[in-house]
């Protein structure tokens, strides 16, 4: 479904995203770990076509990314980083604008607009203006947005961080219901404990290079340990002055 | 004390920061064509242009500076009682705005009429966003919905535009012109000059259409599976709505034409230059030399309209669908760039 061969990205002399080659299957979950400032989200943009490559391929279902960015637009669905929503607009309004821009008719706009509102508990903030949302509400109106127009595939980055943990959990069987419905699901993530429940495939970058790739069935020990090892290393720090009397 | 100072201290920092964004006026259309007509010897032109920014100014200006601070930090600050009521007590004092009334109160150059005015509008601005009822954003944001699938874009486009203090300076001159009117004492070959200063002052925003969007905003643009054209006629929609609006009561075929050859100019810089815009600021120009050719292109319009709008107005239709096919497509391959 997802396919991505010698993807490079730079910026200026700086590599962001180094010679990465992936597959990801029809229905799989693939979890794409690494340190902050790995190349993650470079990735994840280069994957929805907000950013160019500076070389390489990238397929979705057959269609080039960068030859065909609209129809990679028609059958995905995509939590950006930064959430990409309008001050100006509420979370409903985020919804009717999502439904209406992909095709779909008002009613059925509405209709699957307040389910996703009830499920994702915003049903008492959809009148709420983007602006004045906690994160929280922010990023589940994005991932709303992401799941209403039925996308193929979807591109999440980061979904659990700063989400309740009743809308977590709720998250993460979703995400595992939609996969054996055979959507694709791509994210990144930092809660370990999550992506090692749901997670089928593992991507681990390290400074833009792929240092792990395998089925989630296939790890070798569990995936902190694995992850301490390959993606990032703790580095404490005495801070010696906490704890000692206040000056 | 020091902790007093400190929190004053950065106050004003804040306040100076924000006094930069005040001066976004001088990017303005509006100011520019007020200072160019000086240049040409018309200081009463100058005067009446910028007598209605500085009008407009004095509302964002007459803020509480201590509402930079957001009131969960204040409140959690280790200060005491008698610090947080020097702390309201001074505070005040660092709005200039707070000082000018001051000084006028003192040198009595104004009538106690005019000074009270203002000094009520200040003390209304200063004290109103601390009142329950008084932080409701409701007015600016009730935008009716209208037909087809752009409809929340189009939406949330009049919501930026009267965000924005280019507006409120239409929307002053419209006003007046139309009590000018319903009086009697507008004469009729007054309403297409004046519907031009209307969509003069509306201009500089489509010279940047989407700097309101912020970066979170474009990204998502480039999210939807829509043609530029498309994005582009949602953000013009907007602006012709507003400009015929406030034209209507003039001559409303000169300000569309206006604004339609303002949008079809300000289409390359909107998608080429865009640069972040603040709320309740006025909207800036990135260049002085295609303001001045926006508003001439503007001014040729309406005016060429009102003479003959049989020939004019399909041209300026035409001019304005070719630039948005264009530039839609250079905002099609400038996302496609990353």
């Amino acid at each position: 479904m997802i396919s991505c061969h010698e993807l490079n990205r730079r910026f200026g002399d700086q590599h962001a995203v180094e010679a990465l080659t992936f597959q990801v299957e029809k229905g799989a979950i693939c979890a794409f770990l690494g340190a902050n400032g790995a190349g993650k989200s470079t990735t994840v943009k280069m994957l929805t076509g907000l950013l160019a490559p500076t070389s390489g391929a990238i397929e979705i279902r057959g269609i080039d990314v960068v030859k065909n960015p609209l129809a990679i637009r028609r059958i995905s669905g995509v939590l950006p980083e930064d959430l990409g929503l309008f001050d100006d607009l509420t979370v409903e309004e985020h919804l009717m604008l999502t439904g209406r821009i992909y095709g779909l008719d008002p009613h059925s706009t509405r209709q699957r607009a307040s389910e996703l509102l009830r499920a994702l508990n915003l049903t008492e903030g959809r009148n709420t203006f983007a602006a004045q949302c906690s994160h929280g509400m922010r990023k589940k109106t994005a991932f709303a947005m992401a799941l209403l127009p039925n996308p193929e595939v979807l591109f999440l980055d980061e979904p659990f961080e700063a989400i309740d943990p009743v809308t977590a959990k709720l998250m993460r069987d979703l995400l595992v219901a939609l996969s054996r419905r055979g959507i694709t699901i791509f994210l990144t993530s930092h809660v370990l404990s999550v992506v090692e429940r749901i997670a089928t495939q593992l991507v681990i970058i390290r400074e833009g290079k792929c240092v792990w790739n395998s089925p989630a069935s296939e790890l070798p020990r569990s995936l902190e340990d694995l992850y301490f090892e390959l993606a990032e290393s703790a580095n404490p720090e005495p801070l010696e002055w906490l704890g000692s009397p206040l000056s | 004390m020091a902790r007093l100072s400190a929190v004053l201290g950065a106050l004003w920092t804040a306040i100076r920061r924000d006094a930069g964004s005040m001066a976004s006026f001088s990017g303005n259309n509006f100011f520019i064509v007020g200072a160019v007509l000086l240049f040409f010897g018309d200081p009463g032109a100058f005067v009446s242009l910028n007598a209605v920014i500085a009008v407009i100014l004095f509302f964002p200006l007459s803020t509480d500076p201590l509402r930079k601070i957001p009131p969960t930090r204040l409140a959690l600050w280790p200060l005491t009682g008698r610090e947080r009521l020097w702390l309201r007590i001074l505070s005040p004092w660092l709005n200039p705005i707070a000082w000018v009334l001051a000084a006028l109160a003192v040198w009595k150059g104004i009538g106690i009429g005019v000074w009270a005015t203002f000094a009520g509008l200040f003390a209304i601005v200063f004290v109103m966003p601390s009142l329950p009822f008084g932080n409701r954003s409701g007015i600016g944001r009730a935008v009716p919905n209208l037909p087809g699938p752009l409809n929340q874009l189009i939406r949330k486009d009049l919501r930026q535009i009267v965000s924005s203090l280019d507006f409120y300076c239409a929307l002053s001159w419209s006003a007046l012109a139309t009590i000018t009117r319903a009086t009697g004492r507008l004469p009729s070959d007054a309403r297409v000059p004046v519907s031009l200063v209307i969509v003069l002052a509306l201009s500089t925003i489509a010279l940047n259409s989407f700097g309101p969007d912020g970066k979170a905003g474009i990204n998502r643009y480039r999210l939807l599976p829509l043609r530029g054209w498309q994005i582009l006629l949602a953000k013009d929609a907007a602006f012709l709505a507003i400009a015929a609006l406030l034209t209507a009561p003039l001559s409303p075929l000169s300000g569309i034409s206006a604004a339609l050859a303002a949008l079809a100019f300000g289409h390359y810089d909107s998608v080429t230059l865009r640069h972040d815009e603040t709320r309740w600021r006025f909207r800036t120009s990135k260049s002085v030399g295609r303001s001045i050719v926006q508003v001439v292109l503007l001014i040729a319009a309406g005016a060429g309209v009102s003479t003959s709008a049989l020939v004019y107005f399909p041209a300026v239709i035409a001019v304005y669908a070719g630039s948005t096919w264009w530039f839609g497509r250079e905002l099609e391959q400038l996302a496609n760039r990353g």
